[in-house]
């Protein structure tokens, strides 16, 4: 590091991100950081994820591709198919590789109702190549809901048997990004704390603070009406939406200050409620997501 | 001699699809196409309050999820006998807008163009046949065009974002049209970003599309198919507007002009798919069956949807024919061009919609549940026909069913003998090098493949009363 960042340098998370990209871009020009390889697996899931990296912008996708990351496997993205795919896959085995993961781990039947490819005329299964991966790769990150603790994908009755990323892989460290899905900078922004630095702090459970580490509630724009006890009734009001269940007050995210698809609004912003998609438990935890009256008297389940 | 080429993954797609095809004399015979995922969304829509269908049903699919938000707002206005006000429609038409709009450009440039145009060298980008026939200037135009889409299907999602706070999984979408309010900031913003789109689509897209289409001409004459084409209907039927694109419509080659579609003639099966049940049909109001992997007979995640018994292609290309607007063909090329000049279409709604937007009207109230109550919506989406059908009791979500287009393009075979429409229009398709197959990938990506979406599918298999939801 040439200079340590310090006041009276801004210091909120977007700029600390901003920076972190930059500095890479930097290093990475002049040779001071080498470019590694990065395997994007997506298992069971909708394939959001990747589809949010896409709309990465400073860092955009393009410029990851470029400067930061050799991206030797995406089944959304890459040229080859079939089993020339997946033999790219075992290539990487044998080198110095970063995993991301979108999606949970199937479990059900073996694995079987989540296969991602083929590989010697055998079903390769989400589960079989998480475990493969996930032993040899130098840093793994969970990406976005499922991989981080099973999500939508592992939601009551958890039809495929589904787990988070870290259930089969119990052993190994991994920086865990949820979001449903994740917003680009979340990744990118780890990705190249990752190659600068190596692995950024993290909270008990795995979260990388720079990102997760201050509930909305305590930024959100609608506090003072929080505070003042002026509540929504029903979604498109501009007052406070706790009546409506919103989840701000328990979810841990910048997305007050960051926002999305370049800062040009956000969940509250669009006049609803936070569901707390980036809650470990999402999204049996944070049902429902909306009630129109939830000073009622709740009747027994 | 017969040669078995099976392809897994079939990467550049969302989801995951496994094709098996058997080339004899380098014609392809048979074939077979499989997804390969199951997440079972209709079982875990149960139970929970129907307002969360909404937001639930958008994390089946990341590229396509405001269709969901569509289908299932619709599906509870139905319900909920609530009927939106035509700002609501247009506002919430414009967020379905951007999503065509994202999703036509990243399916062309970054699912599609890989197959024809060799983009640069990069691990990403290696390829495994050789058959890149275009001229070095245009080659590098278009792979230099593959970077240049990214901050345009970007500014796609931009946009969806403005008026529904993220993308993908939008909160703006909901019963009455959207969440918020229209403001006139909120409208030159989108007026400002769609004449960028609109641009890049006339000056960069369409030509690109037509340049790889003159070099590779031979695709205009594989992966045509059965012919039948099915549309729910799409930016049609407006107070005001009447009808934007096009009507409901149905069309097979034994009509002379297309019909009306009718929804009663809409049935599921099973008999090749990985679920049990009684009875292999039923209608998409009925129950659905229990997943079984171990099924014999089974092969694919996806069931098989039909229209009066026959297999339907839905998707821009039959959309554009069914509204009279494309009268080229059926073939892999010509849904490929028809993606392209559909973007053009929908930039061109989305503008006239725009037109209409009055700042500030507030569209939502406090919203009451019944007791019980059904409903359904059905709209043609980015690859096409989109059903949710679904049945409110004690105040939740009691049954759910979801038929996706790509349910509709990629599903098994069925009882009478009939393909899924993807498989069927792989059949008679000649294979130049059976080892390097680029055919089969080029043909099935033209149907722009979701499997996330296809193959999410299940409900518990309990048989309940048929009710007619007209």
């Amino acid at each position: 590091m040439e200079q340590p960042i310090l006041p009276p340098e801004s210091l909120t998370n977007e700029a600390i991100a901003a920076r972190l990209t930059t500095t890479a871009d930097k290093k990475q020009r002049e040779g001071l950081i080498k470019k590694r390889n990065l395997v994007y697996l997506e298992l069971n899931g909708c394939s959001g994820n990747i589809i949010s990296l896409l709309n990465g912008q400073n860092p955009t996708f393009e410029y990851t591709l470029h400067s930061l990351v050799n991206l030797r496997y995406s089944n959304s993205l890459m040229a080859s198919e079939g089993e020339q795919a997946t033999e790219k896959l075992i290539d990487v085995l044998d080198e110095d590789f970063i995993l991301a993961v979108e999606g949970a781990v199937a479990l059900k039947d073996e694995g079987l109702y989540n296969v991602i490819g083929s590989w010697n005329d055998q079903p390769l299964t989400g589960l079989q190549a998480a475990q493969m991966l996930g032993e040899r790769a130098s840093h793994i990150l969970a990406v976005g809901a499922c991989a981080t603790h099973g999500g939508v994908s592992a939601a009551k009755p958890n039809p495929s048997e589904s787990v988070s990323l870290q259930d089969v892989l119990p052993d190994r460290n991994m920086i865990k990004l949820p979001g449903c899905p994740v917003h680009p900078d979340w990744f990118l922004g780890t990705l190249a704390h990752l190659l600068l630095y190596g692995e950024p702090e993290t909270d008990n459970l795995g979260r990388p603070l720079m990102f997760y580490s201050t509930l909305i509630h305590d930024r959100c724009p609608r506090r003072p009406f929080f505070d003042r006890g002026i509540f929504a009734e029903k979604l498109g009001d501009k007052t406070c939406l706790f009546k409506l269940g919103c989840r701000g007050p328990v979810t841990r995210t910048d997305c007050p200050t960051r926002q999305w698809n370049g800062s040009v609004n956000w969940p509250i912003g669009d006049d609803t409620p936070c569901i707390g998609c980036s809650q470990f438990g999402f999204p049996d935890a944070m049902a429902p997501f909306i009630s129109f009256d939830t000073t009622r008297v709740v009747k027994d389940e | 001699m017969s040669k078995r080429i099976v392809i897994n993954p079939l990467t550049r797609i969302s989801g995951f699809l496994e094709i098996e095809v058997t080339v004899d004399q380098h014609v392809v015979t048979e074939a077979r196409t499989t997804g390969n995922l199951f997440r079972g969304f209709e079982q875990m829509l149960v139970g929970r309050s129907p307002f969360d269908a909404v937001y639930f049903t958008q994390r089946i699919c990341g590229i396509c999820s405001a269709a969901h938000s569509m289908a299932s707002s619709l599906a509870l206005e139905d319900a909920l006998k609530v009927e939106p006000l035509e700002q609501g429609r247009y506002l919430r038409d414009i967020i379905h807008c951007c999503e065509f709009l994202q999703n036509h450009i990243r399916h062309f440039y970054q699912y599609t163009a890989p197959d024809f145009v060799f983009i640069e060298q990069n691990a990403l980008f290696q390829t495994d046949h050789n058959d890149f026939r275009l001229p070095k200037a245009i080659n590098d135009r278009i792979s230099k065009h593959y970077f240049d889409s990214l901050p345009i299907s970007r500014s796609a999602h931009q946009m969806l974002a403005i008026l529904g706070g993220k993308a993908p999984h939008n909160h703006g979408v909901f019963i009455g049209g959207i969440t918020t309010q229209a403001t006139s900031e909120k409208i030159v913003q989108l007026d400002s970003l769609l004449q960028t789109i609109t641009a890049f689509i006339d000056e960069k897209m369409i030509p690109d599309v037509y340049d790889i289409a003159k070099y590779y001409p031979d695709y205009y004459g594989v992966g045509g198919g059965y012919g039948n084409l099915l549309t729910y209907g799409s930016f049609n039927d407006y107070k005001e507007l009447g009808t934007l694109y096009v009507d409901p419509l149905v069309s097979t080659l034994e009509m002379t002009e297309p019909e009306p579609f009718d929804e009663s003639n809409i049935s599921e099966k099973i008999d090749y798919s990985w679920f049990t049940r009684e009875e292999n049909e039923y209608q998409p109001d009925e129950t659905v069956p229990e997943p079984d992997r171990r099924k014999q007979k089974g092969y694919s995640w996806v069931k098989a949807p039909r229209y009066n018994g026959r297999p339907m292609e839905v998707g821009p290309l039959a959309r554009l024919i069914l509204s009279g607007a494309y009268e080229h063909g059926i073939s892999a090329m010509d849904r490929t061009i028809a993606r392209a000049l559909e973007a053009k279409k929908i930039a061109q709604i989305m503008k006239t919609l725009l037109r209409e937007v009055l700042p500030g009207v507030d569209l939502q109230k406090k919203y009451d549940l019944p007791e019980s109550a059904e409903g359904r919506g059905l709209v043609d989406t980015t690859r096409g026909g989109l059903g949710h059908w679904l049945k409110i009791k004690d105040q939740k979500l009691s049954f759910y069913q979801i038929i996706t287009p790509s349910t509709w393009d990629f599903s098994p075979r069925d009882d009478q003998g009939f393909r899924g429409v993807a498989e069927q229009a792989l059949i008679g398709t000649p294979i130049e090098d059976p080892n390097n197959p680029a055919e089969i990938g080029r043909i099935l990506r033209s149907f722009d493949p979701c499997m996330s979406c296809a193959t999410h599918v299940f409900s518990k298999g309990k048989q309940v009363k048929t009710i007619k939801v007209f």
